[in-house]
C-alpha cells in the first residue's frame, strides 16, 4: 500500500487534534486512533471486524507529546499497511511511548515555546507596537512548530520500525542544547531591559532597578521555587496598597 | 460587552491549549491581546498579557501534571480590566487584574481535570466500538473537544463577569501611587522572569549564554 500526499494530509491534519480527547484512563490513545483512522480505513475497510479490531487497539492507553506524535503515527501505519501482527504494533508502541514524551517535552516546552516567548517579550521591552512582538511570535514558533510535526509524520512512515534510529540519527538532542542556549541568550537580553524600564509606562527609578536586578539574581540563583514567593509577595503589596486606600 | 465574541475567544483560546491545534493562541500575551482586540484595546490586552506571560512562562505542561490553563484565565483577566471605567489611569485596577488572572487560572486548570474525567467516562461509555467503529470515535472525539470549547468559553465569560465585579468597586483605592505598583510588579516579574534560566538547564550549564545576553541587553539599553 502506498501513502499518498492526500492520505498524509489526512492524518497529518488530525494529528493537531490527537490530544481532543485526552483522558486519565488512555491518556491520547483515543485521539492516536482519530488521528489514524484514514489509514485503519484504507487498510482495513469502512466497517468490517477487522477495523473494528484495529480501532479498538489503537484507542487503547498511548501517551506522547503531541508534536512528535507523527513519528509514532507514520510508523504504526505503515506497520499496519505491511500487515504486522496486533502484539508486535502494541509492543512498538509501548516502547515509543515515554521516549517520544520525554524528547518532545524538552524539545518544545522547555526549548522552542520559551525561546520564541521570549523573542516576543524582548521585542515589546524595546517598545515595537505589540503587533510586531505577537507576530513575530507566532510566526517564529509556528514554523517551527508545523516543520517538526510533518517531519515527524515523514520520518515514520519512512522508517517505520526503525524509526527509534532514525530519531536517534536526526541529532535532536543537539538541537535541543542549542535552542536551550539560544533561549538562555533572549533571557539575558531581556532581563536588563525589563529591570531599568518595568512592564508599565511608568518609570523605574534606580533603588527599584537595583531591588529588580537582586530580585533577578535570586530567581537566576534558586530557580522556579522562587515564584511562589514572589507571588506572594505581589498579591500582598496590592491588598496593603488597597487596605491603606480604603481605610484613608 | 461583547459576550458571545468574548466566549468565541475564550473557547478558542481553551481549546488551543490541549484539544486543537495548539499554535499557542493559548499563550497569554496572544490571548490577552486578542481579548483587547475585541475590546478595543489591543495594547492594553497586550500589556495584561505579557505581564501574566512573564509569571507563565516557566510553567511547563509536562506528562500528566495539573497545568493551569492561563489562556482562558488571561480572557477573562483582560475583559474584566477592560469593563472597569478609565482603568488605565489607576495602577491598581491594573495589579487586581493581574492578580485576579492568576487566581482564575486555578479554577480553568480544575476545570480541565474535570474534563478529562469526564472524557474518560466517554470512552468508557462507547464499549467496543459497536456499529461503526470509526464514525463511533470520531464522535467521541469531536465531543470532547466540543466539550472543551464550551468549558473554556463558559470560564472566560463568567471569569470576566466575576473580575469586573471585583475591580470595579476597587477602582479609585489603590493609595501607594503608580510608581510603586510599577515597582512592584518589576520586582516579582524579575524575579520569575530569572528563575526561567532552571528551564534551560541551569544557571551553571547555561551562564557563557546568558551573560552575552545580559551584555547585549545592557547594549541595546545603552542605544536607546
Amino acid at each position: 500500500m502506498t501513502f499518498s500526499l492526500a492520505l498524509r494530509l489526512r492524518v497529518f491534519l488530525r494529528s493537531f487534534a490527537i490530544q481532543g480527547s485526552w483522558n486519565y484512563r488512555t491518556l491520547v490513545g483515543t485521539g492516536f486512533a482519530f488521528a489514524l483512522l484514514p489509514v485503519l480505513r484504507r487498510v482495513h475497510g469502512s466497517s468490517t471486524p477487522a477495523l473494528r479490531s484495529a480501532v479498538e487497539r489503537q484507542a487503547a492507553l498511548f501517551n506522547t507529546h503531541p508534536y512528535l506524535s507523527g513519528i509514532a503515527l507514520g510508523a504504526v501505519a505503515r506497520l499496519e499497511a505491511e500487515g504486522a501482527a496486533p502484539e508486535l504494533i502494541d509492543r512498538f508502541k509501548a516502547a515509543l511511548r515515554g521516549s517520544l514524551g520525554s524528547l518532545g517535552d524538552r524539545l518544545v516546552w522547555a526549548g522552542w515555546r520559551p525561546a520564541c516567548m521570549l523573542l516576543a517579550l524582548l521585542l515589546l521591552f524595546l517598545g515595537l507596537p505589540w503587533y510586531l512582538a505577537v507576530g513575530a511570535f507566532l510566526l517564529t514558533y509556528n514554523a517551527g512548530h508545523v516543520l517538526l510535526r510533518w517531519w515527524a509524520l515523514h520520518t515514520g512512515l519512512q522508517a517505520g520500525r526503525n524509526v527509534a534510529e532514525q530519531v536517534r540519527e536526526a541529532g535532536l538532542e543537539p538541537l535541543r542544547d542549542r535552542i536551550a542556549a539560544a533561549a538562555s541568550f533572549l533571557l539575558g537580553a531581556a532581563l536588563p531591559l525589563l529591570v531599568m524600564e518595568g512592564l508599565t509606562t511608568d518609570p523605574i527609578r534606580p533603588p527599584t532597578a537595583l531591588v529588580a536586578a537582586a530580585a533577578a539574581l535570586l530567581g537566576l540563583r534558586f530557580g522556579m521555587v522562587t515564584r511562589r514567593p514572589a507571588l506572594t509577595g505581589l498579591a500582598l503589596v496590592v491588598a496593603a496598597g488597597f487596605i491603606l486606600g480604603l481605610a484613608r | 460587552m461583547n459576550i458571545w465574541g468574548l466566549a468565541a475567544i475564550g473557547g478558542l483560546v481553551g481549546l488551543d491549549a490541549t484539544s486543537f491545534p495548539q499554535v499557542m493562541v493559548s499563550r497569554p500575551l496572544v490571548a490577552g491581546t486578542l481579548t483587547g482586540l475585541l475590546f478595543g484595546e489591543p495594547a492594553q490586552g497586550a500589556m495584561v498579557g505579557a505581564i501574566l506571560e512573564v509569571f507563565d512562562l516557566g510553567i511547563l505542561p509536562v506528562g500528566a501534571a495539573r497545568y493551569p490553563d492561563s489562556g482562558t484565565a488571561t480572557v477573562a483577566a483582560v475583559a474584566a480590566y477592560s469593563l472597569v471605567p478609565l482603568h488605565a489611569l489607576d495602577p491598581g485596577v491594573l495589579l487586581l487584574a493581574v492578580i485576579f488572572g492568576l487566581s482564575w487560572e486555578f479554577v480553568t486548570g480544575a476545570s480541565t481535570v474535570w474534563l478529562r474525567r469526564l472524557n474518560e467516562r466517554l470512552v468508557l461509555s462507547t464499549p467496543r466500538w459497536h456499529g461503526r467503529p470509526g464514525r463511533a470515535l470520531e464522535r467521541l472525539h469531536l465531543t470532547s473537544m466540543l466539550l472543551d470549547f464550551l468549558r473554556a468559553a463558559m470560564l472566560s465569560v463568567g471569569g470576566a463577569l466575576l473580575g469586573a465585579l471585583l475591580l470595579k468597586p476597587a477602582a479609585g483605592h489603590w493609595a501607594l501611587g503608580s510608581e510603586f505598583a510599577a515597582a512592584a510588579l518589576t520586582v516579582a516579574a524579575a524575579t520569575v522572569l530569572g528563575a526561567l534560566i532552571s528551564v534551560f538547564g541551569g544557571w551553571r550549564e547555561r551562564w557563557r549564554a546568558l551573560l552575552v545576553g545580559l551584555a547585549c541587553g545592557s547594549l541595546l539599553l545603552l542605544l536607546r
